[in-house]
């Protein structure tokens, strides 16, 4: 465990350093996430898994009437309380590898481009199970990683393991702040999340990120495994 | 923090439920400051400025560098 608690609490502490620069150049949501939401019925209770900002809880509330919004950065839920309103946003602390929250309480979520920065491939396996665990039945989730498709890696797309790498943060002053990712491999995000107790809806590859829209897997399914 | 979200939060060590103690509410009745203890392992989660700290214990400590 020891090496892993540090890393995760390294990206967690990158974020805290970075939090009010990065958030000014995170303003507008992916038009994927946006989709997704829009397709979904009106439900209870959302959750933004990795909020940063909160620009994607945002979004969320156009079709759940009270948004989770969680991150491992408490100066990054400072930047999301500035922009979203109280009486429906809901922020919250907390690990995306063991996530603070019942099951089946959440009814839609999105945890995008959070996925990359857990630092092992169990502790990311554990934050699919998490996710899965807290979805209601009926409850629906967008997925996403950066992946080896994207432009800026000369990588494999088609090699079955991505890639361990850090990305620098360039803070206006000059200084650079070194972030943890795992870059996925799409047949690795795909054996990650067939290896979790997520079932897959929906997987594609776009503009460089691996997406999935899953749901929880239901209890016979589950039991019958 | 708003009161309703005992419903749905738990201890993310063991999900137990946690037993909310207030220290302080602002005038809209949020809470400011308080903890969460979880009832099974009696691990003790922060509310700071109105916000639940969460996070495993191993995670909310400040790493020494």
């Amino acid at each position: 465990m020891g090496s892993d608690d540090h890393d995760a609490r390294s990206v967690r502490e990158t974020y805290e350093t970075i939090a009010s620069h990065f958030s000014e150049t995170r303003a507008h949501p992916w038009p994927e996430v946006t989709e997704f939401v829009e397709a979904a019925t009106q439900v209870d209770l959302g959750l933004d898994l990795g909020c940063g900002n909160g620009r994607h809880a945002a979004v969320l509330h156009e079709r759940a009437d009270q948004v989770l919004a969680l991150d491992a950065s408490r100066n990054l839920l400072r930047e999301a309380r500035e922009k979203l309103d109280p009486t429906w946003v809901r922020l919250l602390q907390g690990d995306a590898a063991r996530l603070p929250l019942a099951d089946d309480c959440v009814d839609l979520a999105v945890y995008v481009a959070t996925l990359h920065h857990l630092p092992s491939r169990e502790r990311r396996r554990e934050s699919l199970d998490e996710l899965a665990r807290v979805l209601s039945p009926e409850g629906e989730a967008l997925v996403s990683a950066w992946s080896t498709a994207h432009d800026r890696f000369d990588a494999d797309a088609e090699a079955e393991t991505g890639f361990d790498t850090e990305i620098d943060w360039t803070l206006p002053g000059g200084e650079t702040v070194a972030r943890f990712y795992h870059i996925y491999a799409p047949a690795e995000f795909e054996a990650d999340l067939a290896a979790s107790d997520c079932r897959v809806i929906e997987f594609e590859v776009s503009s460089g990120n691996c997406y999935a829209r899953i749901s929880g897997k239901s209890r016979d399914e589950a039991g019958a495994l | 923090m708003n009161e309703d979200l005992l419903d749905i939060i738990c201890c993310p060590l063991d999900k137990h439920d946690l037993e909310l103690d207030i220290e302080e509410r602002d005038e809209d009745d949020e809470i400011i400051a308080g903890t969460l203890t979880c009832t099974e392992c009696g691990e003790v989660y922060p509310i700071e400025d109105g916000i639940p700290n969460l996070l495993p214990p191993d995670m909310r400590e400040e790493s020494p560098a």
